[in-house]
Formats: C-alpha cells, structure tokens, sequence
C-alpha cells in the first residue's frame, strides 16, 4: 500500500501552490484560445456579408467539397413580408447558394418544413430569387410525412425518437441559415430553433421540456456550419411577427451552433433587455450536454468589416 | 344508306363538347391561390338560373350573374345550344350514356318534371329560400369536381409527386349527386337533360319562342327514323312537329334524315304546354312545405361554431346567394375552407365552412371572394379582408398544455399574425410561467392558431362566432381597429425561455 507521508504530502502542496503562481497564459488561457470555437462577424454592405463572415472562419472550402449535396435550411416558415425579419432574407439565402457552386457542389436543396402554407410562405419570403442556377438549385418545401424518416436519438431524454427530413439525411452537407429573431417561448429563434424546421411533428417539442427538447435534437440534427442572417432583427413579436424590427447588417458564421446562437444572443438587446448566452435555457441545457461552447470569452470571435 | 354520312356531325358534336368540357375543367383547375382570378367562375356567371333563382331569392339583381343575359338572347334566337354543346353535365351524361349502352325502347318520359322543378325553385325562392343548389347542373358539376374528383386526384398524384392533396369532410353525399344523375341514363339518354334539369326547363322556355328551330321541308315519306334516334324525343313524325322547347340542336335529325327534309331555319311556331292544374298545385304546396322545413338554423345556435369564409354576407342572405358551388373551397390554400353538412341547416349542404382544425385563414389571402361567382363572400381587398372579424377565438384553460400542464408551448401566440395573443406570466399551483391569453379584440376569429395547436384531437384554442362581423355593404376598416392593430399597447412578459436573475 502506497501511504502518503507527511513529507510527500507538504512536497505536493508546495508543488501545487507554484503551479498556481504561473502566469495565467502558460496554464491554460492561450490552450483553450486555440481549443474554442472560431466564429466570423461580418458587418456593413449587405452583398458581402455572407462571404466576409465564411471567410473569417476559413472560407467555404473549409466546409464544402467538390461534387457534395449540400442543404441548406434558411427559415421560410412564416408568410411575413421579408422586411418583418420573421425569415430569412432571400439576398442572405442567394449569397450562400453562389458560394456552395463557387465551392463545387453538385446540388444545392433549399429546405424548410413551414409552419404557415408552403406556398403562401414560399411567395412571402421570396425564396425562389436565390434559385439562381435551375439546374444545380432547388426549392423542396417539406410537406408531406412519407419526406420524413424517423431517427433514434441516443441518449435522449425528453426525446426518443424523431422524424427526420429524408434529404438532410441522404445529403453531404447542411448549412443551417436561421433568422435573428425573438420567440415568444424559447427566448430567441436562431441556429439551434432552426432545426425543428427539418423534422416532421414539431408541435411534439412543445409538449416536452422544449428547451432540453431543442438541445437533444441538435444531437440528432448536426449542421456544419451555422450562418445566422442578422441583417436584421425581430427583436420581439417573434417568430411570426409582427413586431421591432432592428437593422444590424450583420451576418455571424461558425461551425460550432451553440456558440453561434450564444454570440448572437449578445448583439442587440431582445424584448428591450441586454441577454448573453447563459440567459438562455436551451443553450445551457446545450452546454451541459457539451454540443459546444455558450461562454462568449473562450471563443474566438474575428470581427470583419465590409 | 347513311352510316357515312352520320359520323361527321357527330364528330363535330363530340369535339365541340369535349372543348367546353375542357374549358370548365381547366378553369377550374386553374382556380387556386397564386393564380389571379379573371374569368375562372364565368360558366357560373353565365348560368341564367343562377341569376333568376338567387336574384329572387335575394331581392336583388345578382350582378355578377347578369352575363347569363348573354345566354338568354343566344336562346331566344337559336334554342337550346347550350344543352347539346356546352353544358360540362350533359357532356358527361352523353360519354356515360354512350358508354353504358342502355336499353333504347325503355323511353320513360316525365318532360314536365323540368318544368315542374324550375317552378318549385320560383315559388321557394319567392317564399324566401333558394334550393337552387340541389339542381343547377352546372353548381352540381363544379361541386362535383372540387369534393369529389379533384381529392380524388391529387391522392392519386400524390403516390407518387409530392403535392398538396385536397381533402373535404363531405364528399359522399356530392357523389350520390353525381352518380344518380349520371345513372339516370340507365333510364333512357339524357334522362336528366329532357326531364329534371331546371337548367334546361329556363332555356326550353325560351327555345319555345327561338327564332331558329328544326323543322320539317315538304316531302316527309313518314320514314320515322328521326323519331328514334332523337335523343330527347322532341320529333313526333306523323305530325311533322319537332318541340323547340326539348330540341337540344344535336344535329342528327338534319344530317340523318334519308329524304333531308329536316332543316334548321327561322320557325317562329309554338309548342304549347301541358302543365295540369293538379301539378302546378303540388309544386306550389311542396315549395310552401320545404322552404320553413329547410330554413331551420337551430345547428348554428347549438354549436357556435359555423365560421363563414372573410367577408361573407349576413346570414339568412347567405344562404340564399351563395350556390354552393365550392369555389371558394377549391382555392382556400390552407384547405381549411370546408362544406357544410348540417352546421347550416339541411338547406346549408355544401356551403362552405371554415374549419380552423384543418387550415386557418391566412393573412394575405383573399381568394375566396375574389372567386365567388355571387359575391356572397364579398370580393374585399386584401387589407380590409385581415380586419373582417369572423370570430373569436377561446382557449381551454383545462386541455391547453401551458395553462395545465406548465409547459412552455404558446404555438398559438406564435401562430398568430395579429398579435392577439398574449404571453403573459400567470402563477397556477405555484408555478410561474407564460401562459396564453387572447386579446378579444384584436382576435379575427383566423383560426390559425386552433389549426396549429399541438394537443390530440381538438384543440385547446378554437374559435366560436363570437362578435362575428357580416356585412352586406361598408367597409370593415375602423379607426379603432387600425389602432388596436398597431399593438402599441400590447402586454408582452419576456418568454420563459429566459433565465432573468
């Protein structure tokens, strides 16, 4: 038996309070500087934003390859005039369908299961100006069940099992492109909300903890890269509007969604009060399940102005 | 001896009909929402029942109806065209008949029930109810199409492309409808044209009087072969008399005849009637009878839930004017526009109904009266329409999840596109949360919100016609509304979703 003696023990303590004396860098600050999240902000001229902000974190190269299928998910739901800030703007959704092509995918679906009509939605949000090349471009409203595949979801609580979009899961890549906007339950729509317009039952997460509810599919639903349209912000009255609207001419990027969702929350205020990302309980309920980083100071946060 | 001779016109017939069939159905397939409304109700409108039965019903001239002026002049001068060519219904009566081979020497023949029908449509409209709905072949054909074959359609396209499938609660009973007139042929060919279309009872009065009639030259040999293929029975040969009043203009007569002695010229004869005293009683004791039977709205008191569709007239005139057409049903995009089946009463079959369960009225359309033939959803523009108040929606404090269950769900609030929801904190039990509360005042009564309510079965928020709004003239902008939408005071708490320290 290895007995600790009392002069192993003063050793270690000693030991252990010059540790403490380093300087904060060589501990662990630069380390978690590298290990955390990068994110792109993008701000000024709205036709450059998108690439300014995916070129902040690498370019789309980083996340693209030749020939993939990649889908992309803006938020369409709603049948809002765009300037309402209720979906994405179509500008946002077009610059990120050229930069998919520029980058060599083969095929780019536009996706969104839309809580008001499909069509009325699809007219309203104007979404069909980013179909920019017929060919390569499509539109796929998300209406029917059998579009749907029911998915496992391991180790899920409040979630067991959940239906899925068929293309997103037969696709290469998933951009997630959300809208900034407040949401009379969950606080904020963005990255993390987005999701639930890629499954079949959405008004089944409402009869659970929704909040855990949201973190758990992002388990099951993992994008690969986050770009949340802030050119604009319904800062209440969400998600369907009406409501403030805010212009911000802002477009954040990044791989990791929590914090994406925990940068954005801090960029204007929502419902007239200042939030950070730990105000919000689905990202804390993300963070507990280490889906990422909901701590503003551990990320890496490159400001670009265009 | 003329078996060459015959399929020309016959050909000719069939090609003329299949293009007016053609016509109807492609304006109505054309009669959805993203497709401006220009001519898609025009065979309605050119429908003279339509205009005679709900303008007396109505006490006023139903202008939209008035272009079926147009077909009552083309009758007076060339007869009953309009049967043998264009009517989309006696068309499908002609395949079905031309198909089934029937049995040629049963020749039933009630020629006055047409007569009869029109004029016990006259009396009840006079007395105060239209029953026009039941009868007008063309309402019968454009139902037809929207309850029965269109949801029968897109189910089948849907196998295999993703498209929106239309479905409606009732259909079986618009199918018997189709199907038993349809059937009737079994009887004898057009068995409905010559004796229960009141369609074709208007127009066979007025053909009585046309200026153009097939009628016999000198030279008859009393062959009587165009007594039997005249698929109406209009021809008596021994006496040389062709009956304006039953002639559909079909043609065969005049290129069948071996001798050509049949001719289609300016005949200004008159067949006269044969209504008996004894059915001219009957017809006007039924329409006494039916119109106080029909015009119960008891079903409309007992469940409160009859929503009409944006813009539809007061009530009992509703009834009268609307044709039960299903236009309106048809383009609703949501599909929540619905027919009746006894919410309205028996003679409220087929009107239609907003069931929010199934679609809510979204903000930004307008379509149903934009397409309604009668203008018993009035046409209003596309921002008086959000302020038309179809009633009021209720939320079940006992089913709805946040108020009893405290989950954070507020779909509603999220669903509306008015604001009239309020998410406010609510202490139940103990437990601090957002819970739904509706701003009656600003609520439309849309139903999006009941359309989306996530619970089982029906939902925790529906909408009763509570301070519903109906107006025949006027506008339903006011002051206080504008105001009342602009929320500048609406009551919002910061969502749940929120940890505030």
């Amino acid at each position: 038996m290895n007995r600790i003696t009392r002069r192993k023990f003063l050793k270690l303590s000693a030991g252990a309070f010059v540790v403490t004396l380093l300087p904060k860098p060589l501990l662990s600050g630069e380390q978690k500087v590298i290990n955390g999240p990068l994110i792109g902000v993008a701000h000024g001229e709205k036709s450059k934003l998108v690439n300014a902000a995916v070129n902040a974190i690498g370019g789309i190269e980083k996340f693209i390859n030749k020939g993939d299928r990649v889908c992309i998910k803006p938020n369409i739901s709603f049948a809002a005039n765009v300037d309402c800030g209720a979906t994405t703007s179509p500008e946002v959704v077009k610059q990120v369908v050229q930069l998919c092509l520029d980058a060599g995918a083969s095929k780019v679906i536009i996706l969104d299961h839309t809580i008001q009509d499909a069509t009325l939605c699809i007219e309203k949000s104007r979404i069909e100006e980013a179909i920019i090349d017929d060919k390569k471009v499509s539109l796929l409203p998300l209406t029917k069940e059998r579009q749907f595949a029911e998915v496992e979801v391991p180790h899920g609580e409040e979630l067991k099992s959940i239906k899925v979009a068929k293309a997103i899961q037969t696709a290469d890549k998933l951009i997630n492109l959300p809208t900034a906007k407040s949401h009379s339950a969950t606080g904020v729509s963005l990255g993390m909300k987005n999701l639930m317009g890629l499954i079949w039952n959405r008004g089944y997460l409402h009869r659970m903890n929704l909040h855990k509810a949201i973190a758990e599919l992002a388990t099951v639903i993992k994008s690969d890269i986050t770009i949340v349209d802030a050119t604009r912000a319904l800062t209440s009255g969400g998600p369907g509007g009406p409501g403030e609207t805010v212009t911000l001419n802002t477009v954040i990027a990044g791989s990791d969604i929590v914090a994406v969702d925990s940068y954005t929350v801090g960029i204007t205020p929502w419902y007239k009060k200042s939030f950070v990302g730990t105000n919000l309980k689905y990202l804390v309920a993300a963070s507990d399940m280490a889906l990422g980083e909901i701590n503003t100071d551990k990320m890496t946060i490159k400001k670009v102005e265009v | 001896m003329t078996a060459k001779r015959t399929k020309y016109h016959l050909i000719l017939r069939w090609i003329i009909q299949i293009f007016f069939l053609s016509l109807f159905i492609y304006s109505f397939i054309q009669t959805r929402y993203g497709i401006a409304v220009t001519s898609q109700n025009i065979f309605l409108r050119f429908d003279p029942l339509v205009l005679i039965i709900t303008s007396i019903a109505y006490r006023t001239i139903i202008t939209a109806a008035l272009l079926s002026v147009l077909l009552i002049v083309g009758t007076l001068i060339f007869g009953r065209f309009f049967c043998g060519f264009v009517c989309p219904l006696g068309t499908a009566i002609d395949i079905f008949d031309t198909i089934s081979n029937h049995k040629k020497d049963i020749k039933l023949s009630l020629k006055n029930g047409k007569y009869l029908i029109l004029l016990f449509l006259i009396v009840s409209a006079l007395i105060g109810s239209s029953f026009l709905h039941f009868f007008d072949p063309l309402v019968i054909f454009e139902r037809s199409l929207t309850l029965v074959f269109y949801p029968a359609l897109t189910y089948l396209i849907s196998i295999f492309a993703i498209i929106t499938d239309a479905v409606y609660i009732e259909t079986i009973l618009a199918f018997i409808v189709f199907a038993a007139i349809i059937g009737l042929g079994i009887l004898a060919p057009r068995f409905w044209c010559r004796n229960l279309c009141p369609l074709g009872g208007v127009l066979a009065v007025l053909s009585k009087f046309s200026l153009f009639k097939f009628s016999f030259l000198q030279g008859c040999k009393s062959c009587g072969v165009c007594t039997d293929i005249c698929p109406t029975s209009a021809i008596n040969f021994q006496e040389e008399r062709i009956d304006g009043a039953e002639c559909i203009d079909c043609l065969r007569c005049h290129y069948e005849c071996p001798h050509n002695v049949v001719s289609y010229r300016i005949n200004l004869s008159f067949t006269p009637y044969n209504i008996t005293r004894r059915q001219f009683i009957s017809v006007f004791g039924a329409g006494l009878v039916a119109v106080p039977l029909a015009r119960s709205l008891i079903y409309q008191r007992l469940e409160g839930r009859l929503i009409r569709p944006p813009g539809s007239i007061p009530e009992p005139d509703f009834l009268n004017v609307c044709i039960h057409c299903g236009k309106c049903m048809k383009i609703c995009p949501t599909n929540g526009l619905q027919p009746c089946i006894l919410e309205a009463g028996i003679n409220g079959l087929w009107t239609p109904r907003l069931v929010s369960r199934i679609g809510g009225c979204e903000k930004n359309c307008n379509m149903c009266g934009q397409v309604c033939p009668t203008s018993a959803i009035r046409n209003l523009p596309l921002e008086e329409k959000t302020y038309v108040k179809m009633g009021t929606a209720v939320i079940d404090r006992s089913r709805c999840i946040a108020w009893e269950q405290d989950k954070v769900c507020l779909i509603c609030d999220e669903a509306c596109p008015y604001n009239a929801i309020n998410s406010l904190s609510e202490t139940v039990r103990e437990s601090t949360l957002l819970r739904p509360f509706v701003d009656e005042r600003i609520c439309t009564g849309c139903g999006l919100c009941e359309a989306r309510c996530p619970i089982e079965g029906a939902s925790a928020i529906q909408i009763f016609s509570i301070s519903e709004e109906r107006k025949k003239t006027g506008t339903y902008i006011t002051e206080e509304k504008v105001r009342l939408r602009a929320c500048e005071d609406k009551l919002e708490d910061i969502p749940s979703g929120f940890i505030v320290e």
